[in-house]
């Protein structure tokens, strides 16, 4: 015999919920079974896009170069690669003006020329302030805004039933709706909004002023020989506009006549540290970076999950721990990272928590000194890692459709070790036979009704010398500045009164025009002749001490580009030779210094250059045939589209290339 | 979650499709968006300069 003893309403109410949920489980259940029939015929006579080939696989490398490829492909070192060179393609890749990567990938994206995609550089600048802007996402506190046009490829193909997973491809964030999957990457913010900061708890006073990250000095406590201590707080995010913290303390005994210095690997069993924060206990040794960390910020009902990386890089004499920017949680995603939004949610619960920001690898804290070069490329290796292991994944589960990936590790090891073009140090090399045996992976995945394209966005050169495009402007008379003038970014200094042309970003130069820019003071009219004048001084730049020049080519907005965005355009975009680039003054408006200096920094190569200098790469499984001015990457889009016999929409700038 | 949406006429949307194709835009909808956005564009607050500074921050291209 049942008896109930008493049943408050809370048990209840938990009882009817239960009833309601087996009810609304039944009733869905034989919706289901009875719409069958129906569902079943509208797949069958829906409009669905027909091919030869079962899947396309595209597998994109950024800023992998022909050239550096087919030197290793010689020597052996790239026997997947070297295996689609026999059998089917290996051409240098035509790419973008300018050949930068945002740029690029949404040439690719979308199959059309900057013009009518709306990005044209890293930054944008609002010409209401003269001020430069991130120019592929806004993000307020209302919420981020994709600033990327037209549309991507996947988006036409999900409306003919191809379905598609895009994974990493930048400038995909915020994710847009479609039929597919996305993962978003170049441009996703960290949790405190910046494109990536990390921050390092140290005994050393901080030195100087840094860009990419936070220094926090420390104390530490504890007499020699016993348990010593620092305890600090980790910043997080403006919630409610207050910066957020969470308490961090690290531990340690300090064993006599042992050293925890962190240089590299070399000295990891000899110290353990213990890490504690967000109540988690991590254990940490000199140069060994940490599993993925949960941290959780709140503030009141409100709360942002992150996870970090720790590295601690040493004790004695000084104590110095690094933390990897916060990267929004993929399993408690504070900002939309993927489409559908579960999307990251089931990649972190099947594979764990992985790298979410745009740029992960984070070259500033190896410029600025933070990581060395063995923790630097550590780190670059293991986002790769996770990469690799979401895309065979991807590629598992797509029986029918378009898998596509990209890998940073080429680009960031270039940005980092590419001291001299010609003699690039062994670690691009390495970072080539790693994505050599990434595609060897993928390879093994794919069947012979798969088509699989190889890609990059750019080549690579080295970084020598930096050019002040701002400084040559104030030289030749072209930008005034205040008579207080100092080393002001973003162009505070300068006089807008007396100001016709300036520059911000690494790709060409602004007029100041006369109703476009809020001080402008060009004229229309006289907008051709002084881009004529400024083009052909450019031209005429020379190194004082050899005499050569400078610049490859400069190219008219106007006549470069085609669509409704042209006007957003840099007016002129300077082609520069192989070895120069906007000098880091000009990237952020600063006028001061002189025109040509040396780059002796860290990020010593680059591929903002001209793009005849700097190609891409392009590998097919297959031959194809190209039309006469060979493959540009805005065919990649059409392309594809034929491959299912998608009808190609008129305002496409790149054309197919016949599959044989 | 949804966007709002703004009921224009058939044949008004039809003339914009048309006048999208020739210049160059995905769709309607990309070409109307644009055209509203610069109706806008003054009601639009500016970034200040420290918000641009902390956006900036990690970007590897950019000291």
């Amino acid at each position: 015999m049942l008896t109930l003893a008493y049943i408050g309403p809370g048990a209840g109410f938990a009882a009817m919920g239960s009833f309601m949920i087996l009810f609304a489980a039944l009733a869905l259940g034989l919706l289901t079974l009875f719409s069958l029939p129906f569902r079943l015929l509208f797949l069958l006579f829906r409009q669905r896009a027909k091919g030869r080939f079962r899947r396309c696989v595209i597998v994109g490398f950024d800023g992998l170069d022909p050239r550096r490829a087919a030197a290793l492909m010689d020597a052996g070192r790239l026997p997947h690669l070297a295996g689609l060179r026999a059998t089917g393609t290996f051409m240098p890749l035509a790419t973008t003006c300018p050949p930068i990567s945002p740029v690029a990938w949404s040439t690719f994206a979308t199959g059309v020329n900057p013009g009518k995609h709306g990005i044209f550089d890293f930054l944008n600048r609002d010409p209401r302030t003269c001020l430069p802007e991130l120019s592929s996402a806004r993000i307020t506190p209302k919420g981020a805004e994709l600033l990327r046009k037209s549309r991507p490829f996947w988006h036409l193909l999900g409306e003919r039933g191809v379905f598609a997973t895009i994974l990493r491809v930048p400038v995909t964030f915020p994710p847009e709706r479609f039929r597919g999957l996305c993962l978003t990457a170049m441009c996703t913010p960290d949790i405190r909004g910046t494109q990536g900061e990390f921050t390092v708890f140290q005994t050393d006073p901080p030195a100087g002023a840094t860009t990419g990250g936070r220094r926090i000095q420390v104390t530490v406590t504890g007499a020699p020989g016993a348990r010593r201590c620092v305890q600090s707080a980790l910043p997080g995010p403006t919630l409610r506009g207050q910066e957020r913290s969470l308490p961090l303390s690290v531990t340690w005994k300090a064993e006599p006549g042992l050293r925890g210095q962190g240089s590299g690997f070399r000295v990891q069993e000899q110290l353990e540290a213990e890490l504690h924060v967000a109540g988690r206990t991590v254990r940490l040794r000199p140069g060994m970076f940490s599993p993925w960390v949960k941290l959780t910020f709140r503030a009141g009902f409100t709360r942002v999950d992150a996870i970090a990386r720790f590295l601690l890089i040493g004790t004695e004499p000084g104590f110095k721990l690094y933390v990897t920017p916060l990267n929004i949680d993929p399993e408690r995603p504070a900002l939309p990272i993927s489409w559908p939004a579960s999307y990251s949610v089931y990649l972190a619960k099947r594979f764990g928590p992985f790298a979410t920001v745009g740029l992960a690898e984070d070259t500033w804290a190896l410029t600025e000194g933070v990581l060395d070069d063995v923790a630097f490329l550590r780190q670059a290796h293991d986002i790769h890692a996770e990469r690799e292991a979401m895309f065979l994944n991807a590629l598992r589960l797509t029986r029918r459709g378009l898998c596509a990936c990209v890998f940073d590790l080429t680009d960031r090891v270039q940005h980092t070790f590419m001291r001299t073009a010609e003699h690039p140090a062994p670690a691009i090399d390495d970072a080539y036979e790693r994505c050599d045996a990434t595609l060897g992976r993928v390879m093994k995945r794919l069947g012979p009704r798969d088509l699989l394209f190889v890609l990059s966005d750019h080549g690579f050169t080295s970084f020598r010398r930096g050019v002040n495009l701002n400084a040559w402007l104030r030289e030749n008379g072209y930008l005034a500045l205040k008579p207080d003038a100092g080393g002001e970014e973003y162009l505070l200094n300068a006089d807008w009164s007396r100001t016709r042309a300036y520059s911000f970003g690494l790709a060409g130069l602004y007029l100041n025009l006369a109703g476009r820019e809020a001080q402008g003071i060009v004229p229309r009219g006289e907008t051709q002749a002084l881009k004529d004048e400024i083009a052909e001084r450019l031209r005429a730049l020379v190194e004082p001490a050899t005499g050569e020049t400078v610049v490859h080519a400069v190219y008219d907005a106007a006549a470069t580009y085609t669509g409704p965005y042209v006007d957003r355009a840099p007016d002129l975009i300077v082609g520069w030779r192989s070895g120069y680039r906007h000098s880091w003054e000009t990237a952020v408006g600063r006028t001061d210094g002189p025109v040509l200096a040396d780059n002796p920094g860290k990020w010593c190569g680059d591929h903002c250059v001209d793009r005849a200098e700097v190609p891409g790469v392009l590998f097919c499984n297959r031959p194809l045939a190209f039309p006469d001015r060979g493959p540009h990457i805005a065919d990649v889009a059409p392309t594809v589209l034929e491959v299912w016999q998608v009808p190609l929409p008129g305002y496409l700038d790149g054309a197919a290339w016949k599959v044989k | 979650m949804f966007k709002p949406k703004i009921e224009i006429n058939r044949a008004l949307y039809d003339l914009l499709e048309k006048r999208a194709e020739e210049k160059g835009y995905s769709s309607a909808q990309e070409y109307a968006t644009h055209v509203l956005e610069a109706a806008v564009a003054d009601a639009e607050p500016s970034a200040t300069e420290e918000e641009i500074r902390e956006r900036l921050k990690g970007l590897g291209y950019l000291k």
